[in-house]
């Protein structure tokens, strides 16, 4: 019949496999392997040069495993029944090769050879030696394992002893006397109880140490205070070693290995099955222990922190619309008040430049006559407004990208394509009509003769006149001198009037001009100031509209999966449950095995 | 100037620049008069390894183990004062207790640290500073000049122990220097009876392993209680040796075969079991095994057994291996300290006038010859600078690896003339001057050689 171990054990394996464990699975194999074999391993471990291997050489009678003063044992050295001594090395068949399943070969070496072969360097490769003996000790399937020392230097002993650890029945941890167990030590005996809770704790070298006896008691009292059930034994290998060739039983008794032996044969050899329930719940609890974690997690989590994450999304995005629709509000202010003082300014802007212009233009025709280079003039005129209008512009343009980049400021989120590339109409300068020429009348030879001719009329008469009164005729020399000195000077006056109202004429026909462009302009430039508010709403509504409905689709999505959530949740949280309550149930009937109580609940 | 005037003058110049800081002063002030004393050795180890009874022999006196910083120093007459917690150190008395003597400390229950002043021939280089097992590497190293570490077998915590005390800018530039003491030599192989010479081949293999060769200049094996012994063997005690040793071999060998058996009631002598057991507390199972042993090989007078226990214990190596890798190197190990000191100091106050000081630091740590060649002796120990082999023996030793004095670095064991030096020494400047020119050569191995080459032009001035 099967034992009752084996049933609970298999079940585990089960679990492990249902949870997609295969490391657990694989542990929980190679312990159920080792537990139906009839074997029991005994494993011993300790610091270097605590004396491992000479305490297995005393406890058989043998010298099986290499003791020296330097650092020996390199190997684990397994030693077990066998009718005639035997040994042999067993190592990696291919030289280079992981630790998981590279094929191993057997050398069998002669048994006087093994510790020489063990601890020589060029042995790299073996991976562990196997001796037989013939000992009654051993007759019971008992193998005791000489381990290399724990915290050497070389890293790869310590490794190799943690390795067979894990197919360990019972442990005997040797400290020598010298000194009671160190922090290192009390370290690795906690690391041992984790995997196999039978050890022992063996004291050696008490023929070295007088005061062995308070070094075994401060032992005992540091076990008692980390809380280890070990059971703490002193011995002396070389007392046992001596009497067992001198065939003396009071040393025998001396060196305390009758009572490390009955310890071995009691708690280890005799109580195989309850040491096989004590490891298997010890094992199956840990791994039922790991499987319970993350599923214990994966509970907790779809009850609080996933939906939790759901519900904080979805009120982010409403959050989010609503900051826009408050936005939105304040960029529409800010892009109307902007525009409407831009195109006063504008419009202030061109007024003064034009007045500057007509300023210029009147000062220049108080003095010049328009009939002279007046094309120069007209092109003047042009030029000055063209820059007045040019420059108008470019600070209307100037000032709508600031307007632009100020409303894009105040908009809710940020994008790289906030600010519109270009906000101008294209068509927006028509040229103004051609300046009027004003009309020049032209002072004309016959016309400066005549009016000379009316102007010396009056002069010729009046001094005709007033020289005929002392007897002289009416046309003399001195009303002829009379009447030409007076033309002369009406046809001055007259070509002065007509330079006067030429200026006039060229002045009203600037007026106009610049007027005319003027308001040309003006209309233009609110058109276009206009344009430019029309077009900056047009772009900064778009770009809110799409934002509003990105972040409608988010709360929406969010909204969805917290309903989703809702019912897939609860369907995975009731099976996760039916999964907890298996692997408990499991779990109570691995204590029930007889394994150390933990608290696991629900 | 020599690192040993410019360290002293930048410690003078350091006093002028902080004088207004009566932290900063206080400061200096310890470490000049730090200075001009004795090489500073910690004695360190995890507990129970033995700190103590090496301490004890490496002083010739017994004295009682305490739990805190015990210094022992040079003196005219014995004295101890107990520095606890701020202000002045109280004198307290050395009294007796048994074979020791033991300091009463009784009024402190927690001294910060213990000086003890004692008149003895072999405190006159050294001051030895006997720490608790609990210390961390910053408090062990903090007043030392050199480390004299303990352990049984090298584990992993002695390595972080060392490691650690190598983690600091300058340490790393130049090494703590440290000699490694496997204590407890008598314990390996059970306390056999050749014990010693085993322990002596397992110290040799540590010298050449990869793991602990860059961390410590030298790896001695030491049995403590032998040395202890050796310095303090008593008439009575030579006398109870004596006649244990008259005892026929096999009779004795039956009742050394435990320490119980050996104190036990049943004897075939008429000895107090007190006295033996206080013969066992003293040499412990082996040490008694041992003397018995040569007692009985024909070393039967005190002085003769003195000489071998002195020798066998390890005693010898362990004090030559201190004169030559500290001792030796004093100036270079004060200057390393005081160059740590002010390093601290700069970080703690850092000022802008002393800037230039700072500066002067920096120049010191990179380029003073002492610490380059320390440093090739650790690159080269370490494998970071590889060279042929038989040139790297000469590399190390004649940068001073094996010893300072030019007759070490030269290699010559006897006390060769000035002109047999000068001309060894032109035969290795020669070579060492082709290696450093040698275009095809790897440019760690160049530099290397220039270090060479600089020292031995250094060592070729006093003899020309």
């Amino acid at each position: 019949m099967a034992p009752p171990w084996l049933d609970v054990l298999d079940e585990t394996i089960g679990a492990c496999v249902t949870h997609r464990r295969p490391d657990l699975e694989a542990r929980l194999r190679e312990k159920r392997a080792q537990q139906l074999d009839p074997k029991l391993r005994v494993l011993v471990v300790g610091e270097s040069k605590q004396g491992k291997s000479q305490l297995v050489n005393a406890l058989l009678n043998a010298p099986v495993c290499a003791v020296g003063d330097d650092i020996t044992t390199t190997v684990p050295t397994f030693v077990q029944h066998a009718d005639t001594p035997s040994a042999a090395l067993v190592r990696n068949a291919s030289a280079r090769g992981s630790i998981f399943h590279t094929p191993t070969e057997r050398i069998a070496v002669p048994i006087e050879q093994v510790t020489k072969q063990v601890s020589t360097a060029h042995s790299q490769h073996v991976v562990r030696a196997e001796i037989g003996i013939p000992r009654a000790l051993l007759d019971s399937g008992l193998v005791l394992i000489d381990t290399p020392g724990v915290g050497d230097t070389r890293s790869a002993h310590t490794a190799s002893t943690f390795a067979t650890l894990m197919q360990a029945d019972a442990v005997l941890l040797v400290s020598d006397a010298t000194g009671e167990l160190t922090s290192a030590e009390m370290t690795l005996l906690k690391k041992i109880m984790e995997a196999c809770p039978n050890v022992t704790v063996v004291v050696t070298k008490i023929d070295l140490v007088p005061s062995w006896r308070s070094v075994v008691e401060r032992n005992k009292a540091l076990l008692a205070r980390a809380g280890v059930p070990a059971k703490l034994i002193p011995v002396s290998s070389a007392l046992r070693l001596r009497a067992a060739k001198t065939g003396d039983q009071r040393l025998n008794t001396e060196s305390g290995f009758p009572e490390l032996l009955a310890c071995v044969q009691r708690d280890i050899v005799a109580s195989a099955d309850l040491l096989a329930r004590r490891a298997v719940a010890v094992v199956a609890s840990s791994a039922i222990a790991q499987l319970v974690t993350p599923l214990r997690e994966e509970l907790t989590a779809h009850d609080s922190s996933r939906t939790a994450a759901t519900i904080s999304t979805l009120q982010e995005a409403q959050r989010r619309v609503d900051e826009l629709r408050r936005r939105s509000a304040r960029w529409q202010n800010v892009l109307n008040d902007e525009m409407a003082d831009l195109i006063s300014d504008v419009e202030y802007d061109l007024r003064d430049r034009t007045r500057k212009i007509l300023r210029e233009v009147d000062k220049t025709y108080d003095e010049a006559d328009p009939a002279i280079g007046w094309d120069k003039f007209e092109q003047w005129l042009e030029d000055n407004l063209n820059e007045a209008a040019t420059t108008n512009f470019a600070w209307l343009m100037e000032r709508a990208e600031w307007v632009a980049a100020k409303v894009a400021k105040n908009f809710p989120v940020y994008r790289e394509d906030l600010i519109p590339g270009s906000v101008l109409p294209d068509d927006l300068l028509e040229p103004v009509g051609k300046l009027d020429k004003p009309k020049i009348e032209p002072f004309s030879i016959p016309q400066k003769l005549f009016t000379g001719l009316r102007g010396s009329y009056g002069g010729v008469l009046m001094f005709g006149l007033v020289t005929s009164l002392a007897g002289m005729p009416l046309i003399n020399v001195i009303s002829l001198g009379a009447g030409a000195l007076f033309g002369g000077k009406s046809i001055l006056d007259e070509s002065d009037q007509r330079l006067k109202r030429r200026q006039a004429a060229a002045k009203a026909a600037a007026q106009r001009h610049v007027d005319d462009f003027f308001v040309k302009f003006s209309k233009d430039v609110r058109d276009a100031g206009r344009h430019i508010q029309r077009s900056l709403r047009n772009h900064f509504s778009t770009l809110a509209e799409e934002f509003q409905e990105t972040l409608l689709e988010s709360a929406r999505s969010a909204k969805r999966a917290v309903q989703d959530d809702q019912t897939e949740r609860e369907r995975r949280l009731r099976e996760g449950r039916k999964e907890l309550d298996k692997l408990i149930t499991l779990y109570k009937r691995v204590q029930a095995l007889g394994g150390p109580v933990m608290e696991l609940s629900a | 100037m020599t690192l040993d005037r410019v360290v002293w003058s930048m410690l003078q110049e350091a006093l002028a620049v902080y004088r207004d800081s009566p932290r900063a002063t206080g400061w200096l002030r310890s470490h000049v008069e730090r200075y001009t004393e004795p090489v500073r050795i910690a004695v360190a180890g995890r507990s129970r390894i033995g700190k103590s009874t090496v301490v004890n022999a490496l002083i010739g006196d017994e004295f009682a183990p305490s739990s805190s910083f015990v210094w022992y120093r040079n003196g005219t007459e014995p004295r101890a004062h107990v520095f606890s917690g701020p202000g002045r150190p109280h004198e307290v008395q050395v009294g007796r207790r048994g074979s020791r003597h033991h300091v009463e400390i009784g009024q402190f229950d927690r001294a910060d640290r213990i000086v003890v002043e004692w008149p003895s021939r072999s405190l006159r280089d050294v001051v030895l500073i006997d720490t608790p097992s609990e210390a961390s590497p910053e408090q062990v190293l903090g007043d030392a000049d050199a480390l004299l570490y303990l352990m049984r077998h090298v584990q992993d915590d002695d390595l972080k122990f060392l490691q650690a005390a190598n983690d600091h800018p300058i340490a790393r530039v130049s090494n703590v220097h440290t000699v490694a003491v496997l204590a407890r030599a008598d314990e390996i192989g059970a306390g056999r009876i050749d014990a010693l010479s085993s322990a002596k081949q397992i110290a040799r293999r540590y010298r050449r392993d990869v793991a602990v060769q860059p961390l410590c200049q030298n790896v001695v094996s030491v049995a403590g209680l032998l040395a202890v012994a050796a310095k303090t063997l008593r008439e009575d005690e030579f006398a109870a040796l004596r006649a244990l040793a008259s005892l026929g071999r096999e009779e004795l060998e039956d009742h050394l075969l435990s320490a119980d058996r050996f104190a036990g009631e049943q004897f075939p002598l008429p000895m107090e079991p007190a006295v033996r057991q206080a013969l066992l507390e003293r040499f412990g199972i082996f040490g008694v095994r041992l003397i018995t042993a040569l007692i009985r090989q024909g070393f039967d007078t005190q002085v003769k057994l003195t000489g071998q226990l002195v020798q066998r214990s390890g005693l010898g190596e362990l004090r030559d291996s201190i004169a030559i890798h500290f001792t030796e190197r004093r100036e270079i190990l004060k200057a390393r300290s005081a160059l740590l000191a002010l390093d601290v100091l700069f970080r703690m106050e850092p000022r802008q006038n002393a800037r230039k000081l700072m500066a002067d630091l920096e120049r010191v740590v990179a380029s003073a010859h002492d610490f380059r060649e320390l440093r090739l002796v650790a690159a080269l120990q370490a494998g970071r600078t590889k060279l042929p082999a038989e040139l790297q023996t000469e590399a190390l030793r004649l940068i001073g690896a094996e010893g300072a004095t030019p007759l070490a670095r030269l290699g010559f064991d006897y006390e060769a003339g000035p002109h047999e030096q000068r001309e060894a020494l032109l035969d290795a400047l020669v070579r060492w001057q082709a290696i450093a020119a040698d275009l095809h050569a790897p440019n760690d191995q160049r530099r290397a050689a220039q270090v060479v080459v600089r020292t031995c032009e250094g060592l070729l001035l006093p003899l020309s």
